[in-house]
C-alpha cells in the first residue's frame, strides 16, 4: 500500500509545540481520512466535531454573505481546535492552550494545497 | 401534519384522559396551528381543570394569538395552583411589559429569575425591563409611574444606546460589531453592508449556529468554556466570543485587517457589552 498523500503534512504539524493531534477529515461526514494523534486522543470524536464546526461556519458564512471560509480557530479554556478546508476535506489540529497558534496557522495555510 | 403531531393525536385518541394533550397542544402551538392548539388545550382542561401546566399551555397559545389579557388571566390561575411556577411569572412579565407596565413586569420577572437562575431569557428580559424603567423614570424626573411619553422616550434612548454601543471602539474602521442574545437576536450594534443595508438580524441569526457547534465541540472534547471562534473568509474575518447571559459578541472585519487587531477589537467589544449588560443587573 502506498503512503498517504497527507502523511508528510501531518507529521510536520504534529511536531509543532503543544499539538496533540492533526487529522484530515471529510467535511460532510466527519470521518477520518488520515491522522497523526498522540496516545489518548479520540481521533474519531475530534474529527466529527471539528468537521461539524467547520461545515457550520461555512454554511453560516454563506448564508450571511461572507463568502468561503478559510482558516478557523476555536479557542477554549483547555485547548484549541484549528481547521482549514478545501474540496470537501478539512485539515484539523487539536492543540493545548500553550500552543503557538500563529505557527500552527502558518503551517496549516502552507499545507492546505495537499487537500486539493 | 408533522409526524410528531400525528403520533400525539393518535395517542390522545387512544386515551383521552391522558396528559399527552400538553405535548400535543405545545406541538400545535409551535407549528402555528393556534386554533387547533386552543381546542386541544380547552378539552384537556375539561378533564384536568386543576393542572397548572394545562393553564400555562392555554396562556401561551393565547399570547401567540395576541390575546394578552386572556393570557395574563390564565397565568394568574397558574399561580393560584402553583405559586412558584416560573413560566407563569415569565409570561406575566412579558404581558405587562407589552402593556407598558414596567414596574409590575420587573416584579414578576425578578421572581422568575429567583426561581430559575439558569434561564438566560429571563435574565435578558429583566435587564431590558430594568433599563427601560430606569430611563423612563429619568425622563419623567422621577415623578410617579412613567407615562406613555416617558416610555416612548426610554425606548428611543435604549435603541440609540444599543445602536451606538460599539461605535467608539470601531471608529471609522472597516469592521462592525453586534451583541446577540441567547436566541441570536440583535441586542446591540449594527451590521451594515457596503451598500448601506442593515443586515444585523440576518447575519446574527446565521452566525449563531457557529456558536452552538462550538459549544458542542468544547463539551464533548472536555475543553472547558469556549473563549472565541475566529475564522477567515475571502471577504472578512469573523470573530465570536461569549458574553453575559449566554449572549455573544460578533465582530466582522475586512480581510485586510490583521487577525490580531480583530481579536483585540473583539476583546474590547466583549468588555463593553458586559459592562452595558451589568449596568442593570
Amino acid at each position: 500500500m502506498s503512503a498517504s498523500p497527507f502523511e508528510s503534512v501531518l507529521s510536520s504539524l504534529i511536531r509543532q509545540r503543544g499539538v496533540l493531534g492533526c487529522l484530515v477529515v471529510g467535511e460532510a461526514d466527519g470521518i477520518v481520512v488520515d491522522s497523526n494523534v498522540q496516545v489518548g486522543i479520540q481521533s474519531n470524536v475530534v474529527a466529527a466535531l471539528a468537521a461539524a464546526l467547520y461545515r457550520k461556519a461555512r454554511l453560516c458564512s454563506a448564508a450571511a454573505g461572507l463568502s468561503t471560509v478559510g482558516f478557523l480557530q476555536l479557542e477554549a479554556e483547555r485547548g484549541h481546535i484549528c481547521a482549514i478546508g478545501r474540496d470537501g476535506l478539512v485539515l484539523v489540529t487539536l492543540a493545548e492552550p500553550r500552543a503557538h497558534i500563529g505557527r500552527i496557522r502558518g503551517a496549516m495555510l502552507d499545507s492546505v494545497s495537499v487537500l486539493a | 401534519m408533522s409526524d410528531e403531531i400525528r403520533r400525539l393525536s393518535e395517542e390522545l385518541a387512544r386515551d383521552p384522559s391522558s396528559l399527552v394533550f400538553l405535548q400535543l397542544g405545545e406541538a400545535l402551538r409551535r407549528a402555528g396551528q393556534l386554533d387547533l392548539g386552543l381546542k386541544v388545550a380547552h378539552r384537556g382542561l375539561e378533564r384536568h381543570a386543576h393542572n397548572a401546566d394545562a393553564h400555562d399551555l392555554l396562556a401561551r397559545i393565547r399570547v401567540d394569538r395576541g390575546e394578552l389579557q386572556e393570557a395574563f388571566d390564565e397565568w394568574d390561575m397558574v399561580l393560584r395552583l402553583a405559586p412558584s411556577h416560573v413560566g407563569a411569572r415569565k409570561g406575566m412579565g412579558y404581558v405587562l411589559f407589552k402593556q407598558g407596565k414596567l414596574a409590575e413586569a420587573e416584579s414578576h420577572l425578578s421572581m422568575a429569575a429567583t426561581h430559575d437562575r439558569g434561564d438566560s431569557s429571563i435574565a435578558t428580559a429583566l435587564r431590558m425591563v430594568r433599563r427601560l424603567l430606569r430611563y423612563a423614570r429619568t425622563a419623567g424626573n422621577g415623578h410617579g409611574a412613567p407615562g406613555h411619553d416617558e416610555l416612548v422616550a426610554a425606548q428611543r434612548r435604549v435603541e440609540e444606546e444599543a445602536r451606538q454601543l460599539f461605535a467608539d471602539i470601531l471608529g471609522e474602521g472597516e469592521h462592525t460589531a453586534l451583541l446577540l442574545n441567547a436566541d441570536g437576536l440583535v441586542a446591540a450594534g449594527l451590521y451594515v453592508t457596503a451598500e448601506g443595508e442593515d443586515v444585523s438580524q440576518e447575519v446574527g441569526a446565521a452566525l449563531t449556529g457557529v456558536r452552538d457547534e462550538a459549544l458542542r465541540a468544547v463539551r464533548h472534547l472536555d475543553l472547558g468554556a469556549w473563549c472565541a471562534v475566529v475564522y477567515e473568509t475571502d471577504l472578512a474575518t469573523v470573530a465570536l466570543a461569549p458574553a453575559l447571559d449566554e449572549s455573544m459578541v460578533l465582530v466582522a472585519a475586512s480581510h485586510t485587517i490583521p487577525l490580531g487587531f480583530v481579536r483585540r477589537v473583539l476583546d474590547r467589544c466583549v468588555q463593553r457589552a458586559t459592562s452595558w449588560l451589568e449596568e442593570v443587573a
